[in-house]
């Protein structure tokens, strides 16, 4: 537990810099000189900053519209406040337990079969000894995440659809009975969301972790042998220790995307008759707010959604350090 | 792991970006007023007119403004309408669906012009039909020049060899249309020795409820109010009725036979034809001008033997009675904005243009195009001349797919002059148009409430008006029943449509009459 730094001090500073204890405060003069020093070193920070202030917090200003019947044409300043009004509609009306249930379903499976997948197959990947398998493999499994949502929505109708679905056909053939139009049924919406999920970021997913996995030391693993530990007991022992880090920093930025489940691949599979469980907070907000023109009611159900992912992605941190890991943060 | 602090800054904000992206438009001010142009924004088919190609230089020297056009996609037009709308480059004339909720809180909060006592002095502006121009308004105020379309466009359009190879005789009621629906299904109509084919093709339906879908006008057919219909003294929504329940029941049956494509829920409605064309299916219900695509379709598919499109109208029920669907006589208004047209005078120089645009010689060329140059006139109808030198293929296709969308008084099936095909089975599914609209507006069963929009069904119609349609789709498909259709309609009824059929009823009884 108690191996965390000094929280706000970099574990690189320079040994030259003398360590100002964190309670003392600094002098104005001494600020100063400090952003003096280092006036390089924020000159380039600077267009980092700019960048987010300009795009990601001055469109801020714009959410107030949320509290607000919006009408374009009077203006933000012109259209009446109506307080909490988008959101009791949201809350109160038929849409929010379904557009919840749907939401959290996919995260969960996303968190239960997708998260993990890029994780095993790094290890699958660390184990082979051969350099050029192992690197062509790599570059394969990578390429289905270069194709848009499009192309791979298209992929899975020409797939799966009652008409013409190939792979429907097939299955068809071995199992008998009525062909099933996939595309078109809830109950295999989610699974086909899972599997689309799966073949385009499994391979992508694996970068990070194999990178984790090419800094271990390896006289960790010469040491186990010596002592007879077999490719299993390495593998609990030393790779997963060595990867924890980055697995968990990925659980955290994950749990902040629960909320965010894919806004184009759901809406390329939604039609009317899977509408009732793959409408999810995502395309709900660009349904109501940019096709029927809402505009304060989608902002208010996008505010919310935004709310909701800022607590997960804070709780997830907090719960990460209490479990004894580092966080992002 | 290292994690630069920038990153909680970056993951943060990832998470309520969604919703900024709704909110991120500025308020400048317009652009100084200069009326040698004119900003249009309306759809397109195809691909976008060269600005400065022959029809745009025809039609600017009609009017005498330049024109600046932007052209938005069919397919995206409702979208792009709605963020238009929220932008402050609303075009000086917009092409727009009146009843749109966006639409309806701009033109009331005053960004377009309301027109209901302004257009008397222009001729060719000035409502054609006291009854469509109602139907255009919003709760009978008139905010855009409807853009004219033929009164009743239903039809059925049904591959005539086929019919010929089973022995049937062109279906008269939905009976018939099942039988022949069956037969095309059971009894191998292309001749090829498998079962390979089936009856009705019907694409993944874009639009709402009572938005002239094949589903709606079979509802009608059996007697079904088109939108809203009067039962037991007051208007209620269509799919309250039971003649909505038997239709989708019958319709359900032929669906459970496999005399329906099984993509019907998922169909691009773009590729709509190619089922019929490919001759996998036999059967379209859909608008009259449907028919001569088909057959001209067929022509090019093969050029030697191409007659095997013929069309019916509206179709009896069971019991004999007839009941047609009749159009709303319009596809969406011209809207004047506010934005940079300020003063009274402004307008008569921006209604003057358009007033000169839609005359007869603008019509022509809006409808038809530059005569000599891709039509001639021939006993008053237009013949298509030239149309294998490349320029003259672009002003063709520059009017059918996009500059005919200008039109108020001559548009998409009401050219300004009728069109002559250059082969018999074409011109004659072009001719029965007239003959079966004729026969079919006796029998039209017309909404009463097409002037009015409920303020609910603003409100909320982002979460009522998919309620039914999903409904519909999910009760046919054999998804739900029969019973929880019912309570879906119900669920319309609790999620905010009482209030709307209360509107509806009051603001219908307002309606001058």
């Amino acid at each position: 537990m108690a191996t965390d730094l000094v929280p706000g001090v970099a574990p690189d500073t320079p040994k030259t810099q003398p360590r100002v204890p964190r309670v003392t405060r600094k002098s104005p003069a001494r600020r100063l000189a400090l952003l003096l020093r280092h006036r390089w070193l924020y000159l380039m920070l600077l267009p980092g900053v700019v960048y987010f202030l300009v795009f990601k917090y001055w469109p801020m200003y714009g959410l107030h519209i949320a509290f607000k019947d919006y009408i374009p044409f009077l203006g933000y300043s012109g259209s009446p406040w109506v307080g909490l009004k988008h959101f009791e509609e949201l809350f109160t009306g038929g849409d929010f337990s379904r557009l919840m249930t749907n939401t959290l379903i996919l995260a969960l499976l996303t968190i239960v079969f997708v998260f993990p997948a890029p994780i095993v197959v790094a290890l699958l990947l660390n184990e082979l000894r051969v350099n050029i398998v192992k690197r062509s493999v790599q570059s394969l499994i990578y390429i289905p995440h270069f194709l848009s949502w499009t192309i791979v929505a298209s992929l899975t109708y020409l797939l799966f659809s009652a008409d013409f679905g190939v792979l429907a056909g097939y299955i068809n053939d071995i199992f008998g009975g009525q062909r099933t139009d996939y595309v078109a049924q809830e109950e295999w919406f989610r699974p086909l969301i899972i599997l689309q999920l799966l073949w385009k970021q499994t391979g992508w997913g694996t970068i990070i972790y194999l990178a984790a996995l090419a800094s271990v030391d390896t006289q960790l693993y010469e040491a186990a042998r010596v002592d007879g530990a077999g490719r299993w007991r390495q593998l609990w022992h030393i790779t997963l220790p060595a990867i924890r880090p980055a697995i968990v920093v990925m659980a955290i930025l994950t749990s902040g995307n629960i909320m965010d489940t894919g806004f184009e691949q759901i809406w390329l599979m939604t039609s009317s008759l899977n509408r009732s469980v793959a409408e999810v907070f995502d395309t709900y907000v660009y349904y109501v707010g940019i096709s029927q023109g809402a505009f304060s009611y989608g902002t208010a159900v996008g505010l919310f959604k935004g709310v909701v992912g800022v607590f997960l992605i804070v709780g997830s941190n907090w719960l990460a350090k209490r479990l004894g890991q580092r966080g992002l943060y | 792991m290292k994690i630069p602090k920038g990153r909680r800054l970056a993951a943060a904000t990832l998470a309520v970006s969604t919703a900024m992206t709704l909110a991120a438009c500025g308020e400048d001010e317009p652009k100084a007023a200069s009326f040698d142009t004119i900003t249009v924004m309306t759809r397109l088919f195809g691909t976008a007119p060269d600005p400065n190609g022959e029809m745009q230089q025809a039609i600017q020297k009609v009017v005498g403004k330049k024109l600046d056009i932007t052209w938005v996609p069919n397919a995206d037009y409702g979208e792009k309408l709605n963020v238009t709308l929220a932008s402050n480059n609303i075009p000086d004339l917009l092409v727009a669906d009146e009843k749109a909720p966006a639409f309806v809180q701009a033109a009331t909060a005053g960004a377009f012009w309301d027109l209901t006592d302004k257009l008397d002095k222009y001729p060719n502006l000035k409502p054609a039909s006291e009854r469509v121009g109602l139907n255009s308004s919003i709760n009978g105020k008139i905010f855009g020049i409807y853009r004219v379309r033929p009164e009743l466009r239903s039809a059925v359009m049904i591959r005539k060899d086929w019919l010929a190879k089973v022995g049937l005789q062109e279906p008269q009621s939905v009976d018939d249309l099942y039988n022949v629906a069956k037969a095309f299904t059971e009894q191998d109509p292309d001749g090829n020795g498998k079962k390979d084919t089936y009856g009705l093709i019907i694409p993944k339906w874009p639009g709402f409820y009572a938005s002239s879908s094949p589903y709606d006008t079979m509802e009608t057919w059996f007697g079904a109010p088109n939108g809203w219909g009067e039962r037991g003294g007051k208007l209620v929504p269509g799919f309250d009725t039971e003649e909505f329940i038997q239709a989708n029941r019958f319709l359900k049956k032929w669906i459970d036979e496999g005399l329906v494509n099984k993509d019907f829920a998922t169909l691009d409605s773009a590729n709509w034809n190619d089922p019929f064309v490919q001759g996998k299916g036999g059967i379209i219900i859909d608008v009259n001008v449907r028919g001569t695509d088909l057959s001209v379709r067929m022509k090019d598919k093969n050029p030697k033997d191409f007659d095997k499109v013929t069309m019916v109208g509206n179709l009896k029920r069971s019991d004999g009675q007839k009941f047609s669907l009749p159009f709303t006589g319009y596809n969406n208004v011209v809207a004047i904005s506010k934005q940079r047209i300020r003063t009274e005078d402004q307008l008569d120089d921006v209604l003057s243009a358009l007033d000169k645009m839609q005359g007869k010689e603008g019509s022509a060329l809006l409808s038809n195009g530059i005569e000599g140059r891709n039509y001639k006139l021939e006993d008053g109808k237009a013949v298509l001349i030239n149309q294998d030198d490349p320029a003259v293929k672009i002003v063709q296709n520059d009017v059918d797919k996009a500059f005919i969308q200008l039109g108020t008084r001559a548009s998409v099936g009401l050219g300004q002059y009728p069109f002559k095909y250059p082969d018999e089975p074409t011109q004659k599914l072009f001719d029965l148009r007239d003959t079966l609209m004729k026969e079919d507006l006796k029998t039209a069963v017309y909404n009463p409430a097409l002037p009015v929009i409920a303020p609910t069904q603003v409100q909320k119609g982002q979460t009522l008006n998919l309620i039914v349609p999903d409904a519909r789709i999910k009760f046919l498909s054999g998804a739900i029943t029969e019973e929880q259709l019912r309570a879906e309609i119900k669920r319309w009824y609790s999620s905010g449509g009482t209030e709307v059929a209360q509107e509806t009823n009051d603001l219908v009884s307002k309606l001058p009459k």
